[in-house]
């Protein structure tokens, strides 16, 4: 039987009871969170908390001990939540033998491209002027993030999962993060954040998520 | 999908040509494999030109074997892999094109040097295009047996040891087969039906490994 009154647009993350085991010991939850469309939600909490393990667990690589993970109404990995998803992660899935153009383009060639966006416009935009026919290995650790935040800013993803996008990055760096989460969810996207509570993050955060060991 | 199936292909060929002088490693390795039979067992024309077709295909077989370890360990290490996974793409089709690049790179370079390997220890006639027809068929099926193992072990340490004593027994029909249709072609024998085996494992495998392969690596990433 058809459902008389769909709900039109499933939240980006939905999350019930979520817990995670990792050989009988709880990493977190139960956890209870949702994340709308045009927020974002910052995930605090020390060393060893179980923040990068809950962002894994949404983006499907992790399988949820307990409780029920919703991403667009899916479950996590599934074809419609990776359709929608973006992530980004402490290793940054850049080849360091190709260039930062081409590292762009074969994320676009994976993932899509947000119409309207160029790559060389991207690069310009997060400061890589002028590197982007350098071997992404010659450019240093701020240089690789932000070439890391260029492929993210391209994607057509609704939902970003960001895993401490703080790290390695200078005060213009920082600043550069928060304008594109700042643009990001101003276009209706949504994103998690991961922070160890370093960076002071105020703009526009609808609601933090705090992890206790 | 065919745009991601192409991005992932241009990928790989483009980081084996900026690494060009990596390909050229495994048949060095097994021009040195071949070379040493005839030092070992003598350089008696006969003796070498019987067993050549299977010197070759088993020199190619364990020159494959040293980079075979290698085909998702960059991407483990960097973290491609993740966004591998995770990329709104069916997995199996991108590692069936990693496979396809990995042929490409280290399995086509060594068909092209078999034939100088087999000349080089006598074999002549007929058999020539029939090793080079086996060798056609059977390195991209154990590219493709390969690739699942390689998954399988992926993130272990001393994957490569565990990889060749897993590889190994799996290898031996394909081994079998090719050798057996070289070996029937030398002595004017009818050589097509063991080639035909290995069409049909072939097509077995181009559909199958690829999605063992590809959940294989979900399991390795899911700890």
């Amino acid at each position: 039987m058809m459902n008389a009154f769909p709900d039109p647009q499933p939240a980006p993350i939905d999350v019930r009871g979520l817990v995670y085991e990792r050989r009988d010991e709880r990493v977190f939850g139960p956890l209870d969170f949702t994340v709308e469309a045009g927020t974002i939600a910052l995930v605090e909490g020390d060393n060893g908390s179980g923040k990068t393990t809950l962002l894994r667990v949404i983006a499907g690589l992790l399988r949820a001990s307990a409780g029920e993970a919703r991403v667009f109404g899916s479950a996590p990995g599934s074809d419609e939540a990776r359709a929608g998803t973006a992530s980004l992660g402490h290793l940054l899935g850049l080849k360091g033998d190709l260039t930062p153009r081409e590292n762009l383009h074969l994320g676009m060639g994976l993932y899509g491209c947000k119409s309207g966006e160029d790559p060389d416009a991207m690069l310009c935009r997060v400061g890589l002027e002028g590197f982007g026919d350098e071997p992404v290995r010659t450019l240093s650790a701020g240089q690789k993030k932000r070439t890391a935040l260029a492929r993210l800013a391209l994607l057509p993803a609704r939902l970003w999962l960001l895993d401490e996008p703080y790290a390695n990055l200078d005060r213009h760096g920082i600043a550069l993060v928060n304008h594109l989460l700042a643009l990001h969810a101003a276009a209706g996207g949504s994103a998690l954040v991961t922070s160890h509570g370093a960076v002071s993050f105020h703009q526009g955060v609808a609601c933090t998520i705090r992890l206790t060991p | 999908m065919a745009a991601a199936f192409r991005a992932m292909l241009q990928r790989d060929l483009l980081l084996a040509w900026r690494r060009r002088g990596d390909a050229l490693l495994p048949v060095l390795y097994a021009v040195m494999v071949a070379t040493l039979f005839p030092f070992a067992l003598g350089p008696e024309h006969t003796l070498l030109a019987r067993i050549s077709g299977g010197v070759v295909l088993v020199t190619v077989l364990l020159s494959m074997l040293l980079s075979l370890d290698a085909v998702f360990r960059g991407d483990l290490e960097d973290g491609a892999l993740e966004y591998l996974v995770l990329a709104p793409q069916p997995l199996a089709l991108l590692v069936a094109a990693r496979m396809l690049a990995y042929w490409l790179v280290t399995a086509l370079p060594l068909i092209a040097v078999a034939p100088l390997l087999a000349y080089m220890l006598g074999l002549e006639g007929p058999a020539q295009p029939v090793l080079l027809l086996a060798l056609l068929l059977a390195t991209p099926l154990l590219a493709l047996i390969g690739s699942v193992l390689t998954a399988l072990t992926v993130g272990t340490r001393r994957s490569g040891m565990l990889l060749a004593l897993m590889l190994l027994p799996l290898a031996v029909p394909i081994v079998i087969f090719a050798a057996g249709a070289v070996g029937a072609a030398q002595q004017g024998l009818p050589w097509v039906a063991p080639v035909a085996w290995l069409a049909a494992a072939l097509a077995l495998a181009v559909v199958l490994a690829p999605l063992a392969c590809a959940t294989a690596l979900r399991i390795a990433l899911d700890s």
